[in-house]
């Protein structure tokens, strides 16, 4: 793979991950609302 | 939680409805559709489109259908007509809502059919039924046989195998729809979801650690095709109309089903929160999954050049021929082979279930119908207009639908509910409604985003579209003499419901007593208020 496509890949990937990961942190905070 | 449109049925756990939120998004397009227009449209530079319109359409959007919804949900609607006439004290709020019953009926419709087909693939993967076929042109065939393309000579199935399977696969979905909302569509979620992340994880590692191909080319090789930047192509209207179509698609919003699931919600449940959870997991599944296994694949087997070929061929030759060529050549291909289309199936399911849930609404809301016999109402009229998908499907009748109803349409529904949601019934209250029982703050700035750049950027993609293929489709300049029959027939019955539903609504508001300038009456629970806007 090309450093650019990695790099599109790497950041593609940590934004949504990233998304989703801190969205059901919050969420497990408050499983019932 | 508590039960907005209706006292008895509500959703049973917060991560319940996350996951059905999200089964509703997650569907064939990510794992086909996806990586075919990632690829095809500048890679890295179609990612950055894609992000934007995420970011500026998709995600403002979630937000506004969950307002939208849990507002309706106030006045006991499920359904478009009665949400937007709760927004908007207007004759003529509840007719636009009908763009949103006649959306997810026609979609699920010929949705289901495609969605039988993947159940096809799983038995006939299974039994091996397409083993020895190991090259493109012969999958293409078989494929073509299945759906009837073609005619009798080139027919590898008895010709019924078609219709049972899209008969179970429907009839799978109307028992699903007709056990409720907790007891049918969160369960098949709690279920289908975890599922279908672990067969697409398992499929995504086989993928990656596939041995080099013939020319050399690797799993890297093949997501170097998706993601490398080609800049050059950022200045091109058509990447840019791609992205906007991809997350349209991906994430069920302009379809009128999110807004039913968040009718079933109360003042007091978040929106701001779960609706990001929900876009930023159909995003996982899309991105992160979708696009590490069938181009990937394809690439290894036959290269940068060939996978390139398949894509522009369309995502169905993608999915149904190359990679059953693709698992015919691996170990235990032919379960591989199942995991695959079953985690179609999956996928397919969990979108198709939330498609009838506004036309069930409705009917139960405003004529006081049980939900068993509606549901097995809706499984009539989808079997029925199922049927002449699958007897004319080479003349074009499915195209018609998907591009009038799942595209053009989308970008029209989603238009008019932003201008009623946001510019009708001020940017103040619903930027206020969708704060009401929020986890999180959205951040300011997409108040501005809603109100003046999810508009614009809706109007551009309108007009591009209208100019660009709207018009040639209407003109039906691509479409051969003797299938023009078929295509004006199926753009006849889209009318039909059109209409029919334009009369059912007159019928109910009648019935009802419902006065548009005075506006509808919100409930709190089970205790009817009287309420202003």
């Amino acid at each position: 793979m090309s450093g650019s496509a990695i790099a599109f890949m790497a950041v593609s990937w940590m934004l949504v991950l990233g998304l989703t990961a801190w969205s059901f942190r919050r969420i497990l905070r408050s499983p019932r609302r | 939680m508590s039960a907005g449109s209706n006292p008895h049925e509500a959703w049973g756990t917060r991560i319940g409805l996350i996951l059905a939120m999200a089964g509703n998004a997650v569907g064939l397009g990510n794992f086909l559709r996806f990586p075919v227009q990632a690829a095809g449209n500048g890679g890295g530079s179609f990612m950055i489109t894609y992000f934007i319109a995420l970011l500026l359409l998709g995600i403002p959007l979630m937000w506004i259908e969950w307002g939208i919804g849990r507002h309706g949900g106030r006045y006991r609607k499920g359904h478009l007509p009665g949400m937007f006439a709760a927004l908007w004290r207007h004759p003529a709020a509840k007719y636009l809502g009908v763009i949103g019953m006649v959306i997810p009926l026609v979609v699920m419709i010929y949705y289901t059919y495609i969605e039988s087909w993947t159940l096809a693939f799983t038995v006939f993967s299974l039994t091996g039924d397409y083993w020895g076929r190991g090259t493109q042109a012969e999958m293409v065939a078989y494929l073509h046989s299945f759906q009837g393309i073609g005619g009798p000579a080139a027919r590898v199935h008895a010709a019924w195998t078609p219709y049972a399977f899209f008969f179970v696969t429907l009839a799978l979905n109307i028992w699903i729809i007709s056990k409720g909302i907790s007891g049918g569509v969160e369960k098949l979620a709690r279920i289908g979801m975890p599922v279908l992340f672990v067969l697409a994880a398992v499929l995504a590692g086989v993928v990656v650690m596939l041995p080099a191909g013939p020319d050399g080319s690797t799993a890297w090789t093949g997501l170097n095709f998706i993601y490398a930047p080609d800049l050059s192509r950022l200045g091109e209207p058509r990447v840019w109309l791609a992205s906007a179509g991809q997350i349209f698609f991906t994430l069920s919003v302009g379809m009128g089903s999110l807004q039913a699931y968040a009718s079933y919600l109360s003042a007091k449940d978040d929106i701001a929160l779960n609706g990001l959870a929900t876009a930023a997991t159909n995003e996982t599944a899309e991105v992160v999954l979708g696009g590490s296994i069938a181009i990937p694949a394809a690439v290894v087997f036959f290269g940068v050049s060939g996978a390139m070929a398949v894509a522009q061929s369309g995502s169905f030759n993608l999915g149904f021929a190359t990679m059953p060529v693709v698992f015919q050549q691996l170990p235990a291909g032919q379960l591989l082979g199942a995991l695959w289309f079953g985690l179609l199936f999956f996928a397919g399911v969990t979108s198709s279930v939330a498609m009838l849930t506004p036309i069930l609404a409705f009917f139960r809301e405003e004529f006081g119908f049980r939900r068993e016999p509606v549901a097995i109402a809706a499984g009539v009229v989808t079997l029925v207009f199922g049927l002449m998908h699958i007897a004319w499907l080479e003349h074009g009748f499915l195209d018609e639908w998907d591009y009038w109803a799942g595209t053009f349409g989308l970008v029209v529904l989603a238009l008019i509910e932003t201008v009623i949601f946001v510019w009708i019934f001020r940017p103040e209250q619903a930027w206020r409604s969708i704060h009401e029982g929020a986890d999180i703050r959205i951040p300011a700035v997409f108040k501005f985003v809603m109100t003046v750049v999810t508009p614009a950027y809706l109007i551009v993609i309108l007009t591009w579209w209208g100019w660009q293929d709207a018009w040639p489709i209407l003109r039906m300049e691509r479409v051969a003499v003797d299938s023009e029959f078929y295509v004006l027939l199926s753009r006849g019955i889209i009318v039909a419901f059109a209409v029919a539903f334009v009369v059912l609504v007159r019928i109910a508001w009648r019935r009802n007593g419902y006065d548009d300038r005075r506006g509808l009456v919100a409930t709190t629970g089970r205790e009817e208020v009287e309420e202003g806007l």
